[in-house]
């Protein structure tokens, strides 16, 4: 299916303008928190407002605290990260739980982001969109947020291609082509299934390889 | 007296609704998970302002470790405001300090910016420390696009800081309704007065005020 990826969410919804607006009469008013620059929040762990060990990153402007990664998510991430190494050498870097420089107001850290390899790296500037070449997501509570605002800014800020891992559901779901409004294609996939990033044209990856078995529930 | 439901102030808010705790919490699995904001005390939010991240200029206040953006005063508002000057004025000499649109330490997530909040007058002034809850007889928040949330999350927020009454002057429906009994919940007590009552604020039992002089003639609207 298409989807406009519209934005569910718990952060203030105006992830359109960061400005303080005039409330012209008569009009709804939603109080928009002061959203913060890059720079800005550099600056707050600089001066120590933000400390060293502050699992937070910044969306659109808002600092967000990331919880913590529960056991089935880390995992999932270890065994993607397995899989994606193995075709790494020469074509790409694997960055996990790592920044992504999107825009002056976010710098998310996906779970995992495919890199463009250079010869100079990444170690004097964080990888900006054009870096980027498939980011993925893992995916538990929060697949609503994952696939909604957090898709959304993947493909409004050029990131050619988003996979959110959906844990519930067992399954992959791909995002591309961005655009200003977020993606515009939206696929579901499932073991069985092979998919190539839009990047890589020759990169064939089973799905079941992405999927890694849920744990056994104790029952 | 319109008497209105007792209310829970029941917070319909754009902010983060979690405003009990600014801690990180675990996402068990299968629970659902909002994205939190990072909550900042009035410490934090100060060090902002002295290291330049926040502009001396900016139009922000702190509620619930959300710094939020004020939009600009419209006319109407700011009549209102300047309406409730002259109106308390004239009782405040010996009674209570006048603020406008200035600081009140609610506590380590909260300094909201009221539009009018009558201060226990104390020898000291407040030139050393912001107003707290204990220093606060009586708020008034000027509510048009806001109303939603100033009789929401903001009363809500004053409630449940113990300031002891709050006022929202209800442009819309042309009338003030009060908040009053405060507690862990908020305000219990929500009443909605109109022109012809009296209001005695619980601080100031001395003190009567008619209704209609607290509702300033709204404008002509231009049609």
């Amino acid at each position: 299916m298409t989807t406009q990826a519209k934005v569910p969410t718990a952060v203030s919804t105006d992830i359109t303008g960061a400005a303080a607006m005039a409330v012209p009469d008569g009009a709804a008013f939603l109080p928009q928190t002061r959203k913060f620059t890059v720079a800005e929040y550099y600056r707050m762990a600089e001066v120590g407002i933000l400390k060293s060990d502050e699992r937070v990153e910044l969306i659109e402007g808002e600092i967000i605290v990331m919880p913590p990664i529960g056991p089935e998510h880390a995992w999932s991430v270890d065994l993607t990260n397995e899989i994606l190494v193995r075709h790494a050498l020469e074509r790409y870097y694997v960055r996990i739980q790592n920044p992504v420089r999107l825009n002056d107001h976010s710098e998310p850290e996906p779970d995992v982001a495919l890199l463009r390899r250079r010869p100079e790296g990444y170690g004097a500037a964080h990888p900006t969109p054009s870096d980027v070449l498939l980011v993925i997501e893992v995916a538990h509570s929060s697949l609503e947020y994952d696939r909604g605002i957090k898709a959304h800014i993947y493909g409004r800020s050029g990131v050619p291609e988003t996979w959110v891992r959906n844990l519930p559901e067992d399954c992959i779901e791909r995002f591309t082509e961005p655009g200003p409004d977020g993606y515009a294609q939206h696929t579901i996939h499932r073991r069985g299934e092979t998919l190539m990033p839009v990047s890589m044209p020759d990169l064939e990856l089973a799905v079941a390889d992405l999927l890694p078995r849920p744990p056994a529930s104790t029952a």
